[in-house]
């Protein structure tokens, strides 16, 4: 059965470096991914986390960085920290064109029905919807994280 | 082969009245579709066309409404005038989600490869993160930014 490929396409009014920031600083993350943030020295081979902050602190994804090409390209190992095996893969594509940038999100490698395929494909649209609301108006949106 | 289903599902902080009224009417439609508008009574079984105001032949994309319930669900067909019968067909799902809406749009019954579902699958991204931008700022994007003249 072939593997499900998530791709998500989205045009935002900023630049790449403020949509790079957005995704790797923390202090930006937060402001719209739910609990979440990404902890990272972003360089390719180093591991990377998606951090629950509230108490007590947990982690929620972990990976590797497997391409970072800042601000244009950015890939991730993806898996839960219980099951490190069934690991998936994002890549963020960030092309500027004119006043605004497409970003493109694919999520690759994903088990076919698995809970984390579901959970993924109904988390991207919120997390990309609430990123763009943040880089656009400064708030991001109401995402209840279901973890 | 499987015809290509597409499926863009969006969250806007806004209401499902003002995401039917940006859809349906000219007025608000123009400042986020590249100067398009969508023109129709809306009522099931109606007319409903796809205009660029500002070209010579006007008429861009023709079709039906096949379900019309404001502001929830806007089902429509969609076909080139020249070739009316080679129809898709375009679903709006509009479902309010605490604080904002959570807009889900279905293009499907299209040709594998065909120029009309390039084409829509170029535009379909564009226009609804413009839909977004206006919505949340009050301005939409350009959304033939980077497109080779025709």
């Amino acid at each position: 059965m072939q593997k499900p490929k998530l791709v998500y396409s989205t045009f935002i009014r900023t630049t790449p470096k403020q949509l790079w920031a957005a995704i790797t600083k923390p202090e930006f993350t937060r402001q719209y991914w739910g609990a979440g943030v990404n902890v990272s020295d972003w360089k390719k081979g180093s591991k990377w986390e998606h951090v629950f902050e509230d108490e007590p602190r947990t982690v929620g994804i972990t990976g590797k960085v497997v391409e970072s090409v800042p601000p244009k390209r950015l890939v991730l190992t993806w898996a839960a920290p219980d099951k490190l095996a069934d690991r998936s893969r994002v890549t963020f594509e960030i092309e500027p064109l004119e006043d605004m940038v497409n970003l493109i999100v694919t999520h690759d490698q994903l088990k076919a029905g698995s809970a984390m395929t579901k959970g993924v494909s109904s988390g991207w649209p919120r997390v990309l919807s609430s990123l763009k609301s943040f880089l656009e108006t400064g708030k991001g949106l109401t995402l209840t994280c279901g973890h | 082969m499987q015809k290509p289903k597409l499926v863009y599902s969006t969250f806007i902080r806004t209401t499902p009245k003002e995401l039917w009224a940006a859809i349906t009417k000219p007025e608000f439609t123009r400042q986020y579709w590249g100067g398009a508008t969508n023109i129709s009574d809306w009522k099931k079984g109606s007319k409903w066309e796809h205009h660029f105001e500002e070209e010579a032949d006007p008429v861009f994309i023709v079709g039906k409404v096949l379900e019309s319930i404001p502001p929830k669900r806007l089902v429509i067909s969609w076909a080139t005038p020249e070739n009316p019968k080679d129809k898709s067909r375009v679903t709006f799902e509009i479902e309010q989600v605490e604080d904002m809406v959570n807009l889900v749009v279905t293009h499907d019954q299209l040709k594998s490869g065909s120029p009309m579902t390039k084409k829509v699958s170029w535009g379909w991204p564009r226009v609804l993160s413009s839909m977004k931008s206006y919505l949340e700022t009050g301005k939409g994007l350009n959304i033939f930014a980077g497109r080779k003249k025709r």
